[in-house]
């Protein structure tokens, strides 16, 4: 075999060299982070918050809890969080992108939340923490973003304490045929337009389509998890699978 | 997540009343942090109620850790206004309590003492006078709307037993309830008597 050849995996619909997937998403979302939040609004009408609602209600966080919002962006979730794991929890933000963390932290400055918040620039693939950390990890809409998704997971499951669950919010297989089909039409034809309209980056945004096409249906990304070592795996369809939460449990 | 919708406007509503009277947040600073499970059996749903970071939060879940869970039918629930019916409803199996009972009474207590000065309130917007001027008119309204609705009652029944004669009145119906009763028990006099007499022959 070629030594010199290189491994590839998918960016969206094309082919890249794993090295570079990590710094062709970074430029996605550096691209975006200023109109992310706004973006989020219109693509999916408003129901993203629902969605994330969702994901907090499965929690199961409390008082004193460690939370790590992986690919927390702009910290929607870490906002709630950190009003509820109080002052003797902590709740970290990681993301890869510095952009996306800066657009988080000003946000969430900006209404008040400090204190029990960190942000950490991190990578997904080998997260810096020490094994048994966390009671919590949740990763919304960052799963498919990540270029070697078991080796995540395996990371994530590390660092998990014993009892400790992730959640995994992210883009998924519709149930319905004719769901599908409208999806499809929505994300291929009005979405890029969209992101052409008001980011002015219609690019991106078709990333944002194929890559939603690219990533493991539910069952797939269920036997992931556990083949990283998660019990109790399940999950959850949202909006008719457009979205699925995943969850699974260390002991 | 239809229910998690439904929950987030009511969480709108609850905290938007926080913010109205002052005072709640301090009654319900004693339970803070602490997690309330409300199971609603009839609607299959169950809510999440914790006060923490001086917000209410609600969420539609299937978790099952808390520090109190409630258990019950919505008009069990609903009948829980009046404190004292509590243990009734446990003793009929109507109601299940497990944990921290505080929890539950902080809650409900913080929420029956609501007392949101409304004048105050409004005269932020237009004024002291004005605002006292527009409160009373809305209890002046409040009470002539109580009236009217309890005239158009009168009326209507009125008009349904004597007028049109639609309804009995309810002497009607107690008259014929007891009627019934008696009928039932000769009824089953005679059901014992045909038997007795079958069994005789």
């Amino acid at each position: 075999m070629n030594e010199n050849q290189e491994k590839t995996t998918h960016f969206g619909y094309k082919t890249v060299a794993e090295n570079d997937k990590a710094s062709m998403v970074a430029d996605v979302f550096h691209s975006v982070a200023a109109k992310y939040d706004v973006m989020n609004d219109l693509m999916s009408f408003g129901i993203h918050r629902l969605w994330k609602r969702q994901t907090i209600a499965s929690s199961g966080v409390r008082k004193g809890h460690y939370v790590l919002d992986l690919a927390g962006g702009t910290g929607d979730l870490t906002a709630k969080f950190s009003q509820l794991v109080g002052e003797t929890g902590q709740v970290i933000l990681g993301d890869i992108n510095s952009s996306m963390l800066k657009v988080g932290r000003e946000k969430l400055r900006n209404l008040g939340r400090v204190g029990n918040i960190e942000y950490v620039q991190m990578n997904a693939e080998a997260l810096p923490f020490p094994d048994n950390s966390f009671d919590l990890i949740t990763i919304a809409f960052g799963l498919r973003n990540v270029t070697d998704k078991d080796k995540a997971l395996r990371s994530m499951y590390r660092i998990l304490k014993p009892g400790g669950r992730l959640l995994v919010l992210e883009f998924s297989k519709p149930e319905q045929e004719i769901l599908s089909k409208a999806y499809d039409f929505y994300s291929f034809n009005i979405l890029p337009k969209m992101g052409e309209l008001v980011a002015n980056d219609g690019e991106s945004y078709q990333y944002l389509a194929e890559s939603i096409r690219m990533h493991p249906d539910q069952e797939t990304l269920k036997g992931m998890m556990e083949d990283a070592g998660f019990e109790q795996t399940s999950y959850q369809n949202l909006t008719g699978g457009i979205v699925a939460l995943h969850r699974g449990f260390k002991y | 997540m239809l229910a998690n919708a439904l929950l987030s406007l009511v969480e709108r509503i609850i905290n938007q009343l926080l913010q109205l009277d002052p005072q709640l947040k301090g009654k319900l600073a004693a339970i803070a942090d602490k997690q309330l499970l409300i199971e609603i059996r009839d609607w299959q749903q169950s809510i999440l109620c914790v006060y923490s970071d001086e917000q209410i939060h609600l969420y539609s879940t299937q978790e099952r850790s808390f520090d109190c869970m409630i258990s019950a039918d919505i008009d069990t629930l609903l009948a829980l206004k009046d404190p004292s019916m509590l243990t009734q409803l446990i003793r009929q199996d109507k109601l299940d309590l497990q944990g921290d009972l505080n929890l539950a009474q902080g809650f409900s207590n913080a929420f029956a003492e609501l007392d949101i000065d409304w004048p105050e309130h409004f005269s932020r917007y237009i004024g002291d006078a004005p605002a006292q001027q527009l409160w009373l008119s809305i209890q002046a309204l409040k009470r002539r709307g109580s009236q009217t609705k309890s005239k158009l009652e009168n009326t209507l029944t009125t008009l349904c037993q004597d007028e049109l004669a639609v309804t009995i009145h309810p002497l009607e119906l107690a008259e014929f309830k007891q009627q019934n009763r008696q009928l039932k028990s000769q009824v089953s006099q005679l059901e014992m008597r045909i038997n007795a007499l079958l069994q005789s022959r």
